[in-house]
């Protein structure tokens, strides 16, 4: 590929990048959340101590989680607090909201 | 409890098609309140059309399946600031290669160019991890991690020996997380790896931002990743609150002649994705790259799927 075509790919880049700044800056905060853990997204619409744990430490590498069964959700805390390094009190209240 | 995944990824790259399904499932055993057995293993075949004397890539698909044990260890939550995991474990080195490798959560499916720096050669480890929250308040948390491997050449469950550590301060406030991770290499050719990274979700716009600097003896480079779900597009807002936009930069300088699962000169790549949250456990993912290397440039597509399951496999727990 010559210059002028690597410059084209590099400026389409470039433009895509500042289209999508522009679309989330004109899109300001996000939408309030609605009820229950499937749509917990951020922090500030958090409404009980442990949405806002999950929104604040689980949201930050994957998107809120499936409808959990409860027979499943102690298990699946004990394995996200070794892996996202949380703390006992962390787990405890991630327990009491995905499965009130 | 059985989780884990469905994948297929239909992969082309430099105009070579390749058809990679994926079965990832991990098994969760906990034995009473403080113990727990996980592991998960990666079933991935890689399908090609084979060469002809008609030309290359011009025949049918053919193949195979590889099998990967990515961890099969036990973990000790010994008390609320460590937990003791002994076995194999995926190597806690950057942002990446522990968190956001899994096929559900990345949100690209090409790996990082940097990837193999502080992973190379297996991924994982052998051997013990301590690992935390070292201290936590509601103005920060520290996380940390400590582990020392062995070599093991036993199939699947190989490694080498190393050791190294990592850690992070996360600001809840912010929402900005920034850590460090070292590794030193203790057999053949002993090298030092070093990454810093960087996570940010700006409490004003629904944007996830993330990138990495990583580096050793053959090669050093970053990537930067934005991710973006538009939830309040002014158009089809239930329709745009599943989609997720994601970009990303990387750049990759060969050091020393490269090599050691780096490329050997130098690379960098603009990646743009197109993913589509069907339902909570269903995501289709789209995305193009291009490659741009000293030793040829290169269009990269990706299409495919996700499904993430989770089966309990006998009566349960809940607290």
């Amino acid at each position: 590929m010559n210059d002028q075509m690597r410059k084209k790919w590099l400026l389409a880049f470039a433009a895509s990048g500042l289209c999508l700044s522009a679309l989330v800056a004109a899109l300001g905060q996000t939408a309030p959340a609605a009820t229950g853990p499937a749509y917990a997204q951020t922090a500030a619409t958090a409404a009980e101590p442990g949405e806002k744990v999950f929104a604040v430490n689980c949201a930050r590498c994957h998107t809120p989680p499936m409808t959990l069964n409860p027979r499943v959700t102690g298990t699946i805390l004990m394995h996200m607090r070794t892996r996202a390094r949380l703390s006992r009190k962390d787990e405890k209240l991630l327990l009491q909201y995905l499965a009130p | 409890m059985l989780s884990g995944a469905f994948a297929y990824v239909q992969n082309t790259s430099g105009g070579v098609q390749s058809l990679v399904p994926q079965i990832i499932p991990v098994l969760l055993v906990p034995m009473g309140h403080s113990l727990l057995l996980e592991s998960r293993v990666e079933f991935t075949g890689f399908f090609q059309r084979e060469n002809l004397p008609s030309g290359p890539f011009s025949g049918r698909f053919a193949g195979k399946v590889y099998k990967t044990v990515d961890y099969a260890q036990l973990d000790w939550l010994a008390d609320s600031h460590a937990t003791i995991a002994a076995g194999r474990y995926i190597l806690p080195f950057g942002l990446y290669s522990e968190r956001l490798a899994p096929v559900w959560i990345r949100n690209l499916q090409d790996t990082p160019l940097t990837y193999s720096i502080g992973t190379h050669p297996y991924g994982a480890a052998d051997g013990l991890m301590l690992r935390g929250v070292a201290a936590s308040s509601a103005s920060a948390s520290i996380q940390y991690s400590a582990y020392m491997s062995a070599h093991c050449s036993i199939n699947e469950l190989q490694a080498v020996r190393a050791a190294g550590g990592d850690t992070s301060i996360f600001i809840p406030s912010k929402r900005v997380e920034a850590g460090l991770s070292y590794q030193r290499t203790l057999e053949g050719y002993q090298i030092n790896n070093e990454a810093a990274y960087l996570s940010w979700q700006p409490q004003r716009a629904s944007v996830d931002l993330k990138a990495e600097y990583d580096r050793n003896h053959y090669g050093d480079g970053y990537w930067i990743e934005a991710a973006h779900i538009p939830q309040q597009f002014p158009v089809a807002p239930v329709f745009f609150r599943h989609v997720q936009l994601v970009g990303r930069m990387e750049q990759l300088f060969a050091r020393n002649g490269g090599g050691n699962g780096l490329p050997q000169v130098n690379e960098k790549r603009p990646e743009v994705g197109f993913n589509f949250q069907i339902r909570d456990d269903w995501r289709l993912e789209s995305s193009y790259g291009r490659l741009f290397s000293h030793s040829g440039n290169s269009n990269t597509w990706n299409f495919g799927f996700t499904y993430r399951f989770v089966w309990p496999l006998w009566p349960g727990r809940k607290s």
